[in-house]
């Protein structure tokens, strides 16, 4: 009977200690954080031991009414994947803001609560609950954003709330159909029994909708210019939670939702949207100057490749789904050092900053592994996940888009790695400021990513339950693709990118207003409409 | 009252939506299209003259009770977004000193 009550209780914890620490305002209370998310690791870590029994498919009905009409709890080994991963980000945000914000209520009152909302979220099997919980995410992620309270973060707060609350009324839209033509709203009733037939339908309408709602939360090609202002304006533990794991909200419900519909037409245009999301994300990030905002646009390139990686032509998933998990360590770690460098020199023009490595040694070796993540060595895990997304994708030509990704990702980051040397010429003196954010969470996820480029085929085997056997790391062509890519990547940089040619400036100064966000939104929904045409 | 009229109110919102350059313009056009919304949802459980969904004896002609439960939820979130988005608005008003997009966008924070 407990166990069958650990997915509510995993929902509740969070939040009734949130609501509790709010309440008393005492900052001792504020301890009572490490507690609940201890509880909830241990439920969580004994509810998968108890998923393993049950054949790896949970449902929990509250209020025992019929299927149709209930609200049903499902667990299934992707959900538990994303619990795990949820509990992870939060254990890092706490520690790492532990310091700065101990005394601070309010903070860990918002951040619990989002955490209890984003369990539901992860859990939840009807589309109306769906909807609930994403709407109180973006709410408090919202009052995250602007929680300095500076002019730009309230603008970007702004920015965030109204387009991504427009954006999710259409999936409101996409339900009433659904719920017009199959008379339920549960996920699990309806998996299998649209009627997908040909043709511009109202189940094709509903699906267009939907999709259209959350490529707007996930950042998708024409809707994403609500990400690299929210990303830079927040709070770098926010921005680190934001790009790590609440963009990767919107992907998640794609996953439930394109296995609820099984439309197979769509896999095409997606796999084109994700590529251009990932060029146009990657084009706009060698742009910038600013570390948070290569960093942001960075996650939009990254976005894209998951985008490939969740739609191969045979229907698996996993290449998609790992690179979620490998995207949220190394960026939520490269969003921590970077908040810890600007703290500390003031700064974040990655054209001023140098001498990272003598002033912060650790942050920079760990800001070298996020690079050699990211950008796909051997032995790190970034090229795990990027292995198997080329293995599915038949077609020569995306592999090599994939490819021509990899370059843009190196020299962008080309940029960041700048900071780290010290020219010895260079007579500036920096106030650096020694700041009281741990640098454990940074240690901690930069060994998890060599952990998972080491050791994937065990984590593969406990939560995906896959068999990862076709990947070498001791290949000699990758590793040759890896250097030529590293040295194409380097020269970009210094021979062009370096020069700051007017194009390039022109790129950085690119504002689109919000007007024009919602015809690029109107734009989207059209341009999916004529493909099902 | 077909579901045609809801989808003319959410068209009136989009439109709205895509042209208004005050940012107060544009949080009423959003509440106009979660209004249309949830008349669009209304509508579905609609059947004529029906009875009260509350089942005392044998009650044939029922409404769907299940849109009018779910649209009170998405009232109460509609009016928390719009509360906090009117919020953000005067702390907008406090730093910049304006309420349009395109002068918002050419002021530094």
């Amino acid at each position: 009977m407990f166990m069958d009550l650990i997915p509510v209780l995993i929902i509740l914890i969070p939040v009734v200690t949130g609501v509790f620490i709010y309440i008393t305002r005492h900052y001792k209370f504020n301890m009572l954080v490490f507690l609940a998310q201890s509880i909830v690791t241990g439920l969580a870590l004994r509810y998968y031991f108890y998923l393993g029994r049950l054949k790896g498919e949970v449902f929990l009905n509250l209020g025992n009414w019929s299927e149709k009409i209930s609200i049903v709890l499902k667990n299934d080994y992707l959900s538990m994947t994303f619990i795990f991963l949820t509990i992870i980000m939060w254990w890092m945000v706490i520690i790492y803001s532990w310091k700065e914000r101990k005394k601070d209520s309010k903070f860990y009152f918002f951040l619990l609560f989002l955490e209890g909302v984003f369990f539901g979220l992860l859990q939840t099997n009807d589309l109306f609950n769906l909807f609930v919980f994403i709407e109180i995410t973006t709410i408090i992620s919202t009052i995250l954003i602007l929680y300095k309270m500076t002019g730009e973060s309230v603008r970007a707060g702004l920015y965030y709330l109204l387009f991504n609350s427009a954006g999710i009324m259409f999936f409101l839209i996409g339900m009433a159909f659904i719920y017009y033509s199959e008379g339920t709203l549960s996920i699990n009733e309806l998996t299998g029994k649209i009627n997908i037939s040909q043709g511009l339908n109202l189940t094709n309408i509903s699906y267009i909708s939907i999709i259209a709602a959350i490529g707007v939360k996930s950042a998708f090609f024409p809707v994403y210019n609500w990400l690299p202002k929210a990303h830079s304006a927040a709070p770098s533990v926010i921005s680190a939670l934001l790009s790590g794991l609440l963009v990767k909200s919107g992907l998640y419900v794609f996953i439930r939702i394109n296995s609820m519909y099984g439309l197979e037409s769509f896999r095409e245009f997606f796999i084109i949207l994700g590529l251009i999301t990932a060029i146009s994300g990657g084009i706009f990030a060698i742009s910038q100057k600013d570390i948070k905002q290569i960093l942001a646009f960075s996650t939009v390139s990254q976005i894209g490749i998951i985008m490939i990686g969740l739609n191969q032509l045979d229907g698996n998933i996993i290449g998609g789904v790992f690179h979620i998990i490998n995207h949220a360590f190394f960026k939520s770690m490269l969003f921590l050092s970077a908040g810890i460098i600007i703290k500390t020199y003031k700064e974040r023009d990655t054209t001023v900053i140098r001498g990272v490595l003598y002033e912060l040694p650790l942050v920079g070796i760990f800001i070298l592994i996020g690079f050699f993540s990211i950008s796909g060595m051997p032995f790190f895990n970034g090229f795990i996940s990027k292995s198997i997304i080329k293995y599915g994708v038949y077609s020569e030509f995306i592999i090599y888009a994939i490819h021509f990704i990899d370059i843009l990702t190196i020299t962008y980051f080309m940029k960041i790695l700048q900071v780290l040397n010290k020219p010895k010429g260079l007579n500036v003196r920096y106030k650096v400021k020694r700041c009281n954010n741990s640098k454990v969470p940074v240690v901690i996820l930069g060994f998890l990513c060599i952990i998972l480029g080491i050791f994937y085929q065990p984590i593969g085997r406990l939560l995906l339950r896959t068999e990862i056997k076709y990947i070498d790391l001791f290949d000699l062509k990758e590793w040759s693709i890896y250097s030529s890519k590293l040295i194409t990547g380097y020269i970009i940089y210094k021979y062009v990118i370096k020069k700051d040619y007017s194009l390039i400036k022109k790129i950085r100064k690119t504002n689109i207003s919000f007007s024009n966000t919602n015809y690029l939104f109107i734009l989207f929904i059209t341009i999916m409409l004529l493909w099902k045409l | 009252m077909s579901p045609i009229l809801s989808f003319i109110i959410i068209l009136i919102g989009l439109y709205g939506m895509v042209t208004s350059e005050n940012i107060i313009k544009s949080i009423i056009c959003f509440s106009i299209i979660e209004t249309a919304l949830i008349l669009l949802f209304l509508n579905l459980g609609n059947v004529g003259l029906g009875d009260i969904p509350i089942i005392i004896e044998e009650t044939p002609n029922m409404v769907d009770p299940l849109p009018q439960a779910l649209m009170i939820t998405t009232i109460v979130i509609g009016a928390s977004t719009t509360a906090l988005a009117f919020m953000i608005s005067i702390k907008i008003f406090h730093y910049y000193g304006t309420l349009e997009w395109d002068e918002l966008l050419e002021r530094e924070g």
